[in-house]
C-alpha cells in the first residue's frame, strides 16, 4: 500500500508516504510533522551535541557550513549566500552531515552514553542532599547502586 | 538595516547553552548582537526558555525577523 516511511534523525514523528507522493508536497507534510512533534527546536540541540562528539570527523568544507546552522543559526539561503553556493546545495549538504553524524551515534552510541551517565550523575548528586538531611542509609545503597550503573555504561 | 532574531551557541562543548539575541542580518557570525533577549538550555529536563518578554516583544513590533527555531521558542513562551 505505502513506498515506505520516512523517518528524520531527531524527530519522533513518521511519516508513511505513499506511491506518487510528489517531492513538493513532501517537503510541506515534513514541515508538519516538525510542526506537530515540536521537535523543531530541540533538532538543533541534538545537532549541536553530535557536532560536538564528531564534528571532528567532517571535511573543514562540511563543519564550515555545518557549524552556521548549529552554532549560528542561519537560514539556508543566508548560507548559501555567504558560500556562493545554492540554497538547494546548502539544504543537501546539511541532511548528509545529519546522516553522516547519526550513522557514527548509532555506531559508537557516544551521545547516548554520554546522556545517561550525566542523568546518574545528576541523581546521585540528588541522593546525597537528601541523605545530608536525613541520614537514611538505604540512600547509600543506592547510590552504590548507580554507580555500578555508570561503570557498567562504559564497558559496553 | 534588516533585523534577526536568533539563537546564538554559548557553553562548553557537550553542554550547549543558547543565548537569543537580536542581529544585524549581515553580521551574522562576527558574534556582535545588539541585545540579548534572553536564552535557551536545552541541557535540563525540561528544556528551560527564558525571554524578557518586553524586550523580546518590542524587537518584534520593530520588524526583528526571528529565525525557524525562535519562532517556535517564542510560541512556546507564549510570546508570539
Amino acid at each position: 500500500m505505502y513506498e515506505k516511511i520516512y523517518h528524520e534523525p531527531g524527530v519522533s514523528g513518521n511519516l508513511i508516504i505513499f506511491k506518487g507522493c510528489k517531492e513538493k508536497i513532501l517537503d510541506t507534510l515534513k514541515k508538519v510533522l516538525y510542526d506537530i512533534t515540536g521537535d523543531d527546536m530541540e533538532k538543533i540541540a541534538r545537532q549541536g551535541l553530535l557536532y560536538d562528539f564528531y564534528g571532528a570527523l567532517l571535511t573543514e568544507h562540511q563543519r564550515n557550513i555545518y557549524e552556521d546552522v548549529v552554532l549560528y543559526d542561519l537560514s539556508l539561503s543566508e548560507i548559501a549566500q555567504e558560500h556562493g553556493i545554492s540554497r538547494q546545495g546548502v539544504h543537501d549538504l546539511v541532511k548528509r552531515c545529519d546522516k553522516i553524524l547519526e550513522g557514527y551515534e548509532e555506531k559508537l552510541h557516544l551521545v547516548e552514553k554520554f546522556e545517561k551517565t550525566k542523568g546518574l550523575a545528576r541523581e546521585i548528586r540528588n541522593l546525597t542532599a537528601q541523605f545530608a538531611e536525613t541520614k537514611d542509609m538505604s540512600l547509600i545503597h543506592r547510590i552504590e547502586e548507580i554507580s555500578g550503573e555508570i561503570i557498567e555504561l562504559e564497558a559496553h | 538595516m534588516a533585523v534577526k532574531m536568533r539563537l546564538k551557541r554559548m557553553g562548553q562543548k557537550k553542554a550547549p547553552f543558547y543565548r537569543i539575541v537580536v542581529a544585524d542580518s549581515r553580521s551574522p557570525r562576527d558574534g556582535r548582537f545588539i541585545e540579548e533577549v534572553g536564552y535557551y538550555d536545552p541541557t535540563t529536563e525540561p528544556s528551560v526558555i527564558k525571554f524578557n518578554e518586553e524586550n523580546a516583544k518590542k524587537w518584534l513590533a520593530t520588524g526583528a525577523q526571528p529565525t525557524e527555531v525562535v519562532s517556535k521558542l517564542l510560541k512556546i513562551a507564549g510570546i508570539q
